[in-house]
């Protein structure tokens, strides 16, 4: 069995799921005893000019994007003129179309070895599974998924797991700290409701100190209930709304991830470019639903929207009472075609009726008929 | 699993959802004879008295199944109050539960091995056996009696297929929807035993969609154990790569998640896959 998306982890997360800044990441890992280097946050609006901590300084931009040394992200100060410089240019860097808000500027750790270890969910055995590499760093991707050690913690982390990594990691000298370690990042793990904590590289520094040298972090948003000091940049990753394709033909609303991806699949099995996915989820609101409206009308090139509504939790009828306000409140609102089906469907047809806004039977149906509309325009 | 069901309750029968559901699952012929809120007890909604706790209701009812609608913060102590009075059938429609709830409650029920009660969802649709039971929010009027059985991870899908069934005159024996999130009770593999094992089953429709690998796993237990014809459509087609569209489970993480290499897997164990939901329902005898 292979592990394909391990070190890759933080482009998937789970469905609303918050990811971290290393920032805050950090902060989190220091609270719960694990070593971080030395450093402080400024930010880029007063862009530093002094430094803090004895130089040589690493300057790191803040984005919630991987790969960020490669394009500039990150600079080794070794004097104040150096300093002001790099602040200055990191702080107007756009990487990966992210610009920061914030920089960390970090002591420079003198690196003896870079290693890899991260917590995640793992979905097949339905545990928290650590995972250890020699090498870690930028290039943690290149290696085979057999080189990497792996095990399952459904229980807090044992003595002897500590000494397993140690062993892997060659630094059984190390073993009391990996095992302080491991224990304190699995309650790290838990107690913040993460999804995942990906330390790389893990640096052993020539002081001999295992130091986490950068850390990504995903927490479980729908825990958010029990975490009232949560607040972050970056923010909840919002997944009910994607855009496919923003010059598409074709927008979509649907109820249910999987009824809206089988209706983008549809659009695109009848030679249609779907524009974007929506999920408008179960118990959709006519609020919810006119706030789709008003995010399908960005779309420039969309001359048809499918609305494909099959209702369980979600009532029909205020999916058409949001149609109605949708179609009297917004103007140049491309034509629609509408499929309703389930839960309270008669009174949404009788609603739609009374203001002659057509039902179609079948998705099938709304598809060739969308398909005429763009053949016609 | 679901045949020998008699005496269902609902945990959180005094919310919007719970109410609405249960008047719903009442006229689809399902037997509620009770259900929990732990402020309104005494009251009753569609004339089925409301108890404080599942205890209190074992005091006057056994009880077979319970469908669980409380808010997604009380969900974990909602299935675990459900456990421990030994409630065989727990069927969790709640969605938003926390995955470390989740992780909790799989190692408790782990534990427990051969006694562990069967846990449906969360953030699962339920179960409907037309004409007889429907435990969760299946809109059963879309239903038809017959023989085919009906297993997925999407809720509304689960909906579609059924419906576009029906509308052809294939009347269903199971309709499951076994919930999108990543860590869930029961699986693919559960409902394909209960199809294949069930005389009154004659063909099969899996429902699956981009993101982890239970749908190969399902396809390698096809292969080895099913004998009867069996119908996929992997939904996720037109998604981008590493993009996650809505559902939980559904992250079309790496190339193994992805809705092509899940339909290529599945022809190769011998299943007829569909490339859109209507073809599915058209292909289906």
């Amino acid at each position: 069995m292979s592990i394909p998306s391990l070190p890759f982890c933080i482009e998937l997360g789970y469905n609303k799921h918050m990811i971290l800044l290393e920032y805050e990441a950090k902060k989190i890992l220091k609270d719960s005893s694990t070593p971080t280097p030395k450093g402080y946050t400024a930010s880029v609006k007063i862009a530093p000019q002094t430094v803090e901590l004895p130089l040589p300084v690493v300057i790191k931009s803040q984005v919630p994007t991987g790969g960020r040394g490669k394009l500039g992200g990150i600079k080794l100060a070794s004097t104040q003129e150096e300093f002001t410089a790099y602040s200055n240019t990191i702080s107007k860097l756009s990487i990966k179309n992210f610009t920061p808000s914030t920089l960390l500027i970090e002591e420079a750790l003198n690196i003896d070895r870079e290693l890899y270890l991260s917590l995640r969910i793992d979905r097949s055995s339905e545990s928290i599974e650590l995972l250890a590499h020699q090498n870690g760093g930028v290039e943690i991707e290149e290696n085979a998924a057999e080189s990497f050690f792996r095990f399952s913690l459904s229980e807090a982390p044992t003595l002897a797991q500590g000494e397993a990594l140690a062993e892997f990691y060659d630094l059984e000298s190390h073993s009391f700290a990996l095992q302080e370690m491991l224990k304190n990042l699995y309650s790290c793990f838990v107690e913040n409701d993460a999804t995942l904590i990906e330390i790389n590289p893990l640096i052993l520094t020539k002081e001999g100190e295992l130091v986490a040298g950068d850390c990504k972090m995903t927490l479980d948003d729908s825990a958010a209930f029990r975490h009232p000091e949560w607040s972050f940049e970056a923010g909840q990753a919002e997944s009910n709304f994607v855009t496919l394709n923003s010059d598409g033909q074709v927008a979509t609303i649907a109820n249910g991830a999987g009824l809206a991806m089988a209706t983008v699949d549809a659009v695109s099995a009848s030679g249609l470019t779907p524009a974007n996915f929506l999920d408008i989820g179960g118990g959709a609101s006519a609020e919810s639903v006119l706030e789709a409206f008003k995010s399908i009308l960005e779309y420039k090139n969309v001359q048809a929207i499918v609305i494909n509504i099959f209702a369980g939790i979600t009532r029909c009828d205020e999916v058409a009472k949001a149609i109605i306000t949708a179609k009297s409140q917004l103007t140049h609102l491309p034509p629609l075609f509408i499929r309703l089906a389930g839960t309270n469907y008669l009174e949404a047809k009788a609603l739609l009726d009374a203001e002659n806004i057509p039902l179609l039977p079948t998705l099938n149906d709304c598809l060739a008929a969308a398909k005429k509309e763009i053949a016609h325009v | 699993m679901f045949n020998s069901i008699q005496n269902v309750i609902v945990q959180g029968i005094t919310g919007s959802q719970g109410q609405f559901h249960t008047k719903a699952m009442i006229e689809a012929g399902t037997n509620i004879v009770a259900g929990t809120s732990p402020s309104k007890a005494g009251s009753t909604i569609e004339e089925v008295p409301v108890y404080s706790s599942i205890k209190d209701i074992l005091q006057d009812f056994t009880v077979d199944a319970s469908v669980i609608f409380v808010p997604a913060a009380q969900t974990k102590g909602a299935i675990l109050e459900a456990i421990e009075a030994d409630i065989p059938l727990i069927i969790c429609i709640t969605e938003g539960v926390p995955i470390h709830d989740m992780l909790f409650i799989k190692k408790k029920l782990k534990a427990l091995g051969e006694n562990a009660p069967q846990l449906v969802g969360p953030n699962s649709p339920g179960v409907l056996i037309p004409g007889k039971q429907r435990f969760g929010i299946i809109p059963h009027a879309m239903g038809l009696t017959g023989n085919a059985g009906i297993v997925s991870r999407s809720g509304t899908l689960t909906y579609e297929t059924m419906a576009g069934l029906t509308e052809r005159g294939i009347g269903q024996k199971y309709v499951i929807g076994i919930g999108g999130d990543p860590i869930r009770g029961t699986n693919f593999i559960d409902c394909l035993s209960l199809f294949e094992n069930d005389p009154d089953v004659t063909s099969i429709v899996m429902i699956g969609e981009i993101g982890g690998t239970d749908e190969q796993t399902a396809a390698n237990y096809i292969k080895t154990h099913v004998t009867k014809p069996v119908y996929g459509y992997i939904a996720g087609h037109a998604a981008p790569a590493g993009v996650q569209l809505g559902h939980a489970g559904a992250i079309l993480g790496s190339d193994s998640e992805s809705a092509s290499v899940k339909t290529h897997y599945l022809k190769r164990q011998g299943i007829t896959v569909a490339d859109s939901i209507t073809e599915l329902v058209a292909l289906v005898k």
